[in-house]
């Protein structure tokens, strides 16, 4: 009894990590998702970059990273 | 840095190759396929994150210049709105980023950056209806203050104004304008709707470095990482650290990321000496030494009377994000950052002025109250004072999505920020990465922010009480405090919006090379934010931005080299050959054709002690020549200063190719900071800064700093004679002045003080012929070498008027390589540089020896002691590092000048 209460709850889990992604993509078919045009960031340096622009003029900017740093404020 | 910058996922690739000898390495090919299959790709990073990689980055950020009005005399008696010339050159940056980034061990990894940024120009300090004169236009020579059209003058210029304004106001306190004396000699006012206008202020150049490392430990399915770094400037110092995680689940299509960081930060702001007296700033006296404000008021015997704004600061940054895999081709995050600051967080260069309008100083019959009637109206600049503490909070979302058809991606976010200073924002942004043949991949991106203004923000305070002429009166800051605790006319927290668009352009080279280029074109204007109400169009602007980055992948690069054979990696160890010091430029040649080399030289050179005449030191009351008006120590005027020290940091990027196996081609691009501190002359005395030579010494009292891109050097080093002991090649070669040479200093009391001091401009402004000629020779560990180097320039003058000297060097050096990877050298150096020829053609103003072009060049005599390290194997072969101190041993000056303590180089090489 303990082990099918506990078969269930973890096919449950797992139904549920698989519900979370969505429809799951398999490994192999991830070779999209690998391109580097397809990165969260595409381009670091220049979003740092102008991200520091941005901060030393807007309220809001530059408290979003998670990283600290200097002023630079003019 | 950003949050969720993870480490990749290759790194068991990686970590099998290293262990694998060299006669059984697989094909990249299948390798990839191999990695592949095995490993489940993260969602962080991209597929082909290197190992080992090393990015350096220079931008340029330039603002538009304002917009200013003013009042303006219009005829004898009478004043109208006018927009007066602005000659204020406008906001200007330039930035550069260097980073590495390195697989120690397997699975940890370490990233280290160092950023340099060099700003100057207008700002605004404060805002004021226009018609009250916030800046007055002044004209006439630079002895003339204020125009005065009877005398013909022209206006030229702004010039910050905060003592006596003109304000009027009309029965329910709205600006007005006064119109002086109409053509009937009656008191004139213009009422209606009035423009802003912003006080501007010029900034001379200040330069921020920051240093940060990061350090990581990857399993498969997790990761962890710690970092911390430290960024300086004049006035402000910060010391950060962060950690955070990335776990992995579901098979890796769900990604959580944590991080935390915590920055704690002095701030030392040296107030504006010119404005230093009609500043209401008693704010900061009452508090006592606190945390969250206090002022230093101290005298300098060069500037007088001077103010200095302490404060601490802390902030707390919490992030935490999910990224997930929606589909085979999106996916997207979602996110949220919580930061808590507090202490001092004003911005100590900004003031808001107060109107104290008494109650009695209305008049009837024309409907205003003014100064003309009763106690009249109180006008003080006061330091803006900001809230202890402030909470805010990001809400981003992101979405990634592949486009088939172009085979590019669309990447779509939004940030939603608000705090507890009432301010909200939003931000979305665009951005369509489209990869093309050739290595090419396009992005054009657009971007649009928009915020709503602080609690507290107010362009100027309006108070119906009576105020004091004294800024630092305790009673009127009082009543102040009373209505507005926080107040702040900062434009940063004004409600606005901006709206900008940009390109990024990059080609990715074989042999892991990769050029990265990006411009944006970014306009703030009050009528863009979302819903409207907005700021005025006074405080609209617009700026561009422009940087390349280059990035070197060091695995390819490696890799590529070990598959061309044995042989090669063989003739690769002996390329290095002996070592060579590291402070020496031209000596290295590419012996095989299409091998590259990129290197980074740093330099950092240091003069303090004592003033020099020749080689023996001089005393003070000789070089002022009982205080003679016409000294030729110092450009022929009267001399009141000298300097005490200066510092220079020079960072040279160098890229080499060899088109055949005797030639090679060489580019090398320079970024470079210096600072100069100066003191009086015993035996001076400052004149009044009511006198054009009194606000230039006046202004030497503080630091000088200038920084920026240096002049270029495009050369080709022709191999000459080789063979297994001895090599000789020349070099011939241009420096283009790609740095400046007008560089010039605020205004200091309303006073244009011109350029500054020849020896703080950071190129030569003219083309430079500079040919060397080298010598090297090795017999097993020994090595040994000569170079002449010149610098011969091509121009009579350069675009301000001067040459620098032609310099001629010669060096020779020896070297041992005590260990198969460690050497040092040992060297003598010999300098000759002629001094400057002609002077500065625009307005300058000398007040001490350095500003005396017969003052510059000598012959010095230096030794120089280094060390030198060469990675001969493994995954960082092929990159070499050099150490090296100039110790000097003897100076003989032209004239008078500052003598030398040293110079430090160090420079990077990897060959491929």
């Amino acid at each position: 009894m303990i082990m099918f209460k506990r078969a269930v709850s973890a096919v449950s889990m797992a139904l549920a990590l698989q519900l979370l992604g969505g429809c799951a993509v398999a490994p192999w078919e991830r070779g999209t998702l690998a391109k580097p045009q397809m990165a969260l960031e595409p381009n670091p340096l220049q979003t740092e970059l102008r991200g520091h622009a941005y901060g030393a003029r807007e309220a809001a900017t530059g408290s979003s990273s998670g990283s600290g740093g200097g002023c630079g404020c003019y | 840095m950003p949050a969720n910058t993870a480490s990749g996922y290759m790194k068991g690739a990686g970590a099998a190759e290293v262990n694998r000898p060299a006669a059984t390495r697989i094909s990249p090919a299948l390798q990839a396929l191999t990695a592949a299959a095995l490993l489940l790709p993260g969602l962080t990073e991209p597929a082909r994150a290197a190992d080992d990689e090393a990015s350096i980055q220079y931008g340029h950020y330039e603002e538009s210049p304002r917009d200013v009005y003013s009042r303006v005399p219009t005829s004898e008696f009478g004043f109208d709105l006018k927009k007066i010339p602005n000659n204020f050159a406008p906001i200007t940056v330039d930035s550069i980023h260097v980073q590495g980034k390195t697989l120690l061990r397997d699975r940890w990894r370490f990233t280290a950056n160092y950023s340099e940024d060099t700003w100057s120009g207008a700002t605004p300090v404060a805002t004021a209806p226009a018609g009250f004169g916030g800046n007055k236009a002044y004209g006439g020579g630079g002895s003339v203050k204020h125009t005065d059209p009877s005398l013909g003058d022209t206006i030229t210029g702004a010039t910050p104004y905060i003592q006596s304004l003109t304000p009027v106001f009309d029965q329910n306190f709205n600006p007005v304008l006064d119109k002086g004396l109409d053509a009937d000699f009656n008191q004139a006012y213009g009422f209606g709707s009035q423009p802003l206008t912003h006080t501007m202020t010029m900034a001379s150049p200040e330069t921020r470095k920051q240093g940060d490392f990061k350090l990581g430990y990857e399993w498969d399915e997790a990761a962890v990482d710690v970092g911390g770094g430290l960024s300086l400037e004049n006035d402000y110092e910060s010391r950060f650290v962060n950690w955070g995680g990335r776990l992995d689940f579901n098979s890796k299509q769900t990604t959580l990321n944590f991080s935390q960081s915590y920055t704690n930060s002095t701030v030392s702001a040296l107030l504006d000496h010119d404005s230093l007296p009609y500043l209401g700033a008693i704010g900061y006296e009452l508090n006592g030494k606190d945390d969250n404000g206090y002022i230093e008021r101290f005298s300098d015997r060069l500037s007088g009377g001077n103010a200095i704004l302490h404060g601490k600061r802390e902030d707390i940054a919490t992030n935490l994000s999910v990224t997930q895999v929606l589909s085979k081709s999106a996916l997207a995050e979602a996110g949220v950052g919580y930061t808590h600051s507090s202490g001092f967080m004003e911005n100590p260069y900004k003031a808001t002025y107060a109107f104290f309008v008494a109650p009695d100083s209305f008049d009837a019959t024309t409907g205003v109250y003014s100064n003309l009637t009763g106690s009249g109206i109180a006008t003080t600049a006061f330091t803006e004072q900001r809230p202890n503490k402030r909470n805010q909070v990001n809400l981003n979302l992101r979405y990634v999505q592949h486009i088939a058809p172009l085979d590019a991606a669309m990447n779509l976010k939004y940030n939603y920020f608000f705090d507890d200073w009432g301010i909200n924002a939003h931000t979305f942004e665009g951005k369509w990465v489209q990869p093309l043949p050739w290595g090419l991949t396009v992005t054009p991106t657009i971007r649009y922010y928009s915020q709503s203004a602080a609690d507290f923000y107010h362009p100027y305070l309006v108070l119906k009480t009576a105020g004091s002429g004294d800024a630092n009166n305790v009673a009127a800051y009082r009543a102040l405090i009373q209505q507005y605790p926080n107040f702040s006319s900062d434009h940063r927290l004004s409600a606005y919006g901006a709206l900008s668009g940009g390109v990024i352009v990059n080609k990715q080279f074989a042999r892991g090379l990769n050029l990265e280029m990006g411009f944006e074109y970014y306009s703030h204007q009050g009528g863009l934010r979302l819903g409207g109400g907005g700021e005025g169009g006074y405080a609209d602007f617009s700026a561009y931005s422009a940087n390349a980055a280059l990035k070197v992948d060091l695995d390819t690069l490696g890799r590529g080299l070990a598959e061309s054979g044995g042989g090669h990696h063989h003739h690769h160890h002996h390329q290095h050959g002996p070592a060579q010091p590291a402070g020496l430029m031209f000596g290295h040649m590419l012996n095989m054709a299409d091998d590259w080399m990129i290197g980074y030289q740093y330099m950092y050179g240091k003069q303090a002690g004592n003033l020099l005449q020749g080689a023996q030191p001089v005393a003070d009351s000789a070089i002022i020549s009982n205080n003679a008006v016409h000294n030729p120590n110092c450009a022929n005027e009267q001399c009141f200063a000298a300097p005490s020290d200066m510092t220079m940091h020079m960072h040279m990027f160098m890229v080499m190719y060899a088109p055949t196996d005797w030639l090679n081609l060489m580019l090398m691009p320079t970024f470079m900071d210096m600072s100069m501190n100066m003191r009086q002359l015993d035996g001076t005395t400052t004149p009044s800064n009511t006198t054009l030579v009194g606000a230039a010494t006046t202004h030497a009292g503080h630091e000088h700093q200038t920084g920026g891109i240096g002049d270029t050097n495009i050369s080709a080093l022709v191999k000459l004679y080789d063979d297994k002991l001895h090599h000789l090649h020349l070099g011939l070669g241009v420096s283009a002045p790609t740095g400046d040479v007008d560089i010039h200093l605020r205004p200091s009391h309303t006073y244009e003080i011109g350029l500054i001091h020849y020896g703080m401009q950071l190129g030569s402004g003219t083309w430079d012929f500079t040919p060397t000629l080298t010598y090297t020779g090795h017999l097993d560990d020994w090595g040994w070498g000569a170079q002449i180097q010149g610098v011969k320039r091509l121009q009579d003058h350069n675009e301000s008027g001067y040459r620098l000297g032609d310099m001629l060097q010669a060096t020779a050096w020896g070297s041992y390589r005590f260990l198969d990877w460690l050497g040092g050298t040992v060297r003598g150096i010999y300098t000759t540089q002629d001094s400057l020829h002609g002077a500065y053609d625009r307005p300058h103003v000398p007040i001490g020896t350095m500003d005396t072009p017969a003052n510059h060049g000598g012959k010095y005599w230096d030794i120089g002691m280094g060390l030198n390290v060469t990675i001969p194997g493994g995954s960082l072969a092929g990159n070499s590092f050099g150490v090296e101190w100039i110790q000097p041993l003897r100076d003989d000056v032209n004239g008078i000048q500052l003598e030398r303590e040293g110079a430090l180089s160090a420079q990077w090489n990897y060959m491929f």
